[in-house]
């Protein structure tokens, strides 16, 4: 038999190329699973990545201030700050101009910004520019701006204010990013460290960052043995002792910052069962809360469960003939917990770790409540400046960090352990 | 089932408009907010147009609310310094003009500003946008049975941890304390916001009055939380706002008493959202709470003051004016006799340096 290789193309019933057929099916299919997530797709971008493009923008982004006084900072950059301590009469004539014509309610928004830069720019600005009205009202034209800015308020005379305009000549800068690690520029522009009396930051840092490490921590010391007995009970007491763990999962974060105030409080519980006991005299007993420490205890109780519940689920699935098989083999109980138990949580720890810590980097409502004097975190800056001081530039810039400290961590721990090693079950 | 669904769909779409409609006034909710719907809106001519909202304080969700373009608030009940800067900022109307004509006058033909400036007030911009309601003031209180000798009573004696042994309350911001601190150093209380203003060392000083009592000092940040402290006995004397202790008094049976002496005087107003959806009712409404009946009807039910000064004498000759027949003059914070040891908060200087200031007191907490 003679057997015809054809050379043609394979050809459909309706007479196209397959090839082609197939192609089309294949797009349509991908255009279908695309519209299927196209929602999900909508949802990320408008729910993550437009607000933290946002922050991340917003961090940087000087460019109000430089719309209200354009001609002013354009004039200051020329300012040879070696020649004389004021800046000459240009700068004062535009500033002079730009607030008696400029629009009040973009004037307040920069104001608000100045008095980042320095404090009192808002008051001097405000009473100067009633001043001004009223000198433009009635036709005058100074011989000098520069004397008659100072003869309104001899604080024109202050070089500390001219100095802060090197904070807000640029429309992109990055001394919000300063600002939140202690520094800001000084009269050259130069980045220096803050006034030390108000050295808070980098100190608020360590102690966000340290607090996060020992709450992961002791989350880990005490959530592993809890979960290593619920995944190796029968499951009717492992049901009943979960509970344990949701019950206060699910009870209000509230509650139970306030009961662990009554716990640890120096006429609370715990003093009170000490001091009863004769462990602690009546004047000696021990500040729990309303500093670091009660912070730490308050957060490691209310994170516990997002470490336990990983954990458990990991060690659910882990054979309970492979500890055995080790032991068969000759290893001591320790010895096959430590080589062939341990290292198959591994992925349990892992989700439970980075949940734990990236929960307690940006707590807010516990510390705010236990935190007392020296138990806040850095979200209790970031909601100060959102709320009080309106500083938004600073919030992005402080949230930014926040980003980037976990991103390194992030990478770190791809690099120590494998982000492909983390599992929740 | 679904066609339910549907039709509740559709009619909430069509009402929704109109559910709208009523005047939405944020404040800071709790038995403050109680207060006001009582003294306010139940007086006012329509009560069912005044709805409610709690927020948090601060201008962070005005200037959200007013920079995005979707107001849904009419009227914020603010601080003075969030008045000053929500004003300078636009996030307020300036609704000036209208207060020159229709704000209520006092029973002497005074204007609205000039019963305030009767109280010891000075205008700031925030008189621009905002109308006032009450004082309230930090003040420092303890219970008598915790000093069984000596009581104590000025701010020297609050600064004082040999002569008053025990642990002292104090709130984890600088605003009130800075002050009081500044009257145990010896600064006439009602001469304290000049000296701030103009001595670059007072806060130096005021700083060094702190120090003395750092150690025995319980930093609270919740308002209820100074009654507890010295409920509890954890702490022998606390600052607190004056609303809370009168609740305390009044309505608790408790017997604190107050140390008037440099109190903190903090001022509160409603102010018009740009923009607010309902705006002419809202203005009407504030310019009813801002009658001095309708702010010493509010003291009723809490223990703020009028910061109209003519809300005062309605008070006084009216007394019994709590509910329950009880005086309340004894724990209103603005008596002429107790502004003479008082010190009028001065919002301008706060929103200048409060951030710096803050800063400051923090590290100071921390250290």
């Amino acid at each position: 038999m003679e057997v015809i290789i054809s050379t043609a193309e394979l050809l459909t019933t309706d007479g196209i190329p397959l090839k082609q057929s197939l192609k089309k099916a294949e797009r349509r299919n991908k255009i279908r699973a695309f519209f299927l997530v196209f929602p999900l797709l909508l949802f990320i971008v408008v729910t993550f990545v437009i607000p933290i493009g946002d922050m991340l923008m917003r961090s940087v982004d000087d460019s109000q201030i430089n719309t209200v006084f354009p001609n002013t900072f354009e004039e200051y950059k020329k300012w040879d700050k070696g020649e004389d301590d004021l800046p000459p009469e240009e700068v004062y004539k535009n500033l002079f101009l730009e607030l008696a014509n400029g629009d009040k309610r973009q004037i307040g928004k920069a104001l608000t910004r100045m008095n980042y830069a320095k404090s009192g720019w808002k008051s001097l600005i405000k009473k100067t520019s009633r001043e001004i009205k009223k000198i433009v009202k009635k036709g005058e034209e100074p011989l000098s701006y520069k004397d008659k800015m100072i003869e309104i308020n001899k604080l024109w005379a202050d070089p500390t204010y001219w100095y802060s305009f090197n904070q807000m000549v640029n429309e992109r800068s990055s001394i919000y990013y300063w600002n939140a690690l202690d520094r800001t520029y000084n009269e050259e522009g130069d980045v220096i460290l803050q006034d030390e009396k108000r050295r808070m930051y980098i100190k608020t840092w360590i102690r966000t960052l340290k607090v996060s490490v020992y709450v992961t921590f002791f989350c880990l010391i005490l959530g592993f043995p809890v979960a290593h007995l619920l995944a190796n009970l029968p499951l009717r007491y492992s049901n009943l002792l979960m509970i344990f763990v949701l019950l206060p999962f699910w009870t209000s974060l509230l509650v139970r910052t306030t009961a662990w105030i009554v716990m640890l409080q120096q006429n609370g519980v715990i003093n009170g069962v000490l001091v009863w006991l004769g462990i602690l005299s009546d004047d000696g007993r021990i500040q729990m809360v309303y500093n670091e420490t009660g912070t730490l205890i308050a957060m490691t109780q209310i994170l516990l469960p997002f470490m336990i519940l990983p954990l458990y689920s990991v060690m659910r699935v882990i054979p309970k003939s492979h500890m055995r098989a080790a032991q068969n083999l000759g290893a001591k109980p320790a010895m096959a917990f430590w080589r062939v138990y341990l290292p198959q949580t591994i992925p349990g720890m892992s989700a439970g770790g980075l949940l734990v810590f990236v929960l307690a980097i940006g707590y807010f409502i516990t510390p705010e409540l236990v935190g007392g004097k020296d138990g806040q975190l850095i979200g209790h800056w970031i909601a100060y400046h959102l709320k009080t001081t309106l500083n938004w530039g600073l919030c992005a810039a402080l949230g930014s960090i926040l980003l980037f400290v976990m991103l390194i961590f992030y990478w770190l721990y791809n690099k120590i352990v494998g982000i492909d090693n983390i599992k929740l079950g | 089932m679904s066609k339910l669904i549907k039709t509740f769909l559709f009619a909430s779409i069509i009402f929704a408009p109109f559910a709208a409609s009523a005047v939405t006034v944020a404040s800071w909710g709790g038995a403050y907010t109680e207060s006001q719907k009582k003294a306010y809106a139940d007086t006012y001519t329509d009560p069912g147009a005044i709805v409610f909202e709690n927020y948090n304080g601060g201008l962070g969700e005005v200037r959200a609310q007013v920079e995005s373009g979707s107001v849904t608030w009419d009227v914020v009940d603010v601080l003075p310094s969030d008045a000053i800067t929500g004003c300078d900022e636009g996030l307020f109307e300036d609704i000036s003009a209208e207060i020159a004509t229709s704000a209520a006058p006092g029973p002497d033909g005074e204007s609205m500003l000039e019963d305030m400036e009767n109280n010891g007030l000075e205008y700031h911009s925030g008189w621009d946008c905002c109308v006032p309601q009450i004082f309230w003031t930090y003040v420092v209180f303890y219970d008598p049975d915790a000093f069984p000798g000596e009581k104590p009573s000025s701010m020297a004696d609050f600064f004082d941890v040999e002569k008053f042994p025990g642990k002292r309350g104090i709130h984890t911001w600088a605003t009130g304390v800075i002050e009081k601190a500044m009257v145990a150093d010896g600064v006439k209380p009602t001469a304290v916001p000049t000296v701030l203003a103009n001595q670059t060392g007072a806060i130096d000083r005021a700083f060094e009055v702190m120090d003395r009592i750092k150690d025995h000092v319980v930093f609270w940040s919740a308002g209820s939380k100074p009654l507890e402290l010295v409920k509890s006995g954890e702490v022998v004397m606390a600052i607190a706002y004056n609303g809370r202790v009168g609740a305390a008094n009044l309505a608790e049976g408790e017997n604190f008493e107050y140390i008037w002496e440099g109190q903190v005087l903090d001022q509160e107003y409603l102010c018009l959202m740009s923009g607010a959806p309902n705006r002419d009712q809202a203005l009407d409404f504030m310019f009813h709470a801002s009658t001095p009946e309708a702010q010493a009807e509010q003291a009723k039910y809490i223990t703020y003051g009028p910061m109209r000064a003519s809300g005062i004498p309605i008070i006084q000759n009216n007394e019994p004016w709590g509910p329950g027949g009880v005086d309340i003059m004894p724990h209103m914070p603005n008596t002429p006799e107790r502004l003479a040891v008082s010190i009028v908060s001065d919002p301008q200087w706060w929103s200048d340096y409060g951030a710096e200031i803050n800063e400051r007191y923090s590290a100071w907490m921390g250290n």
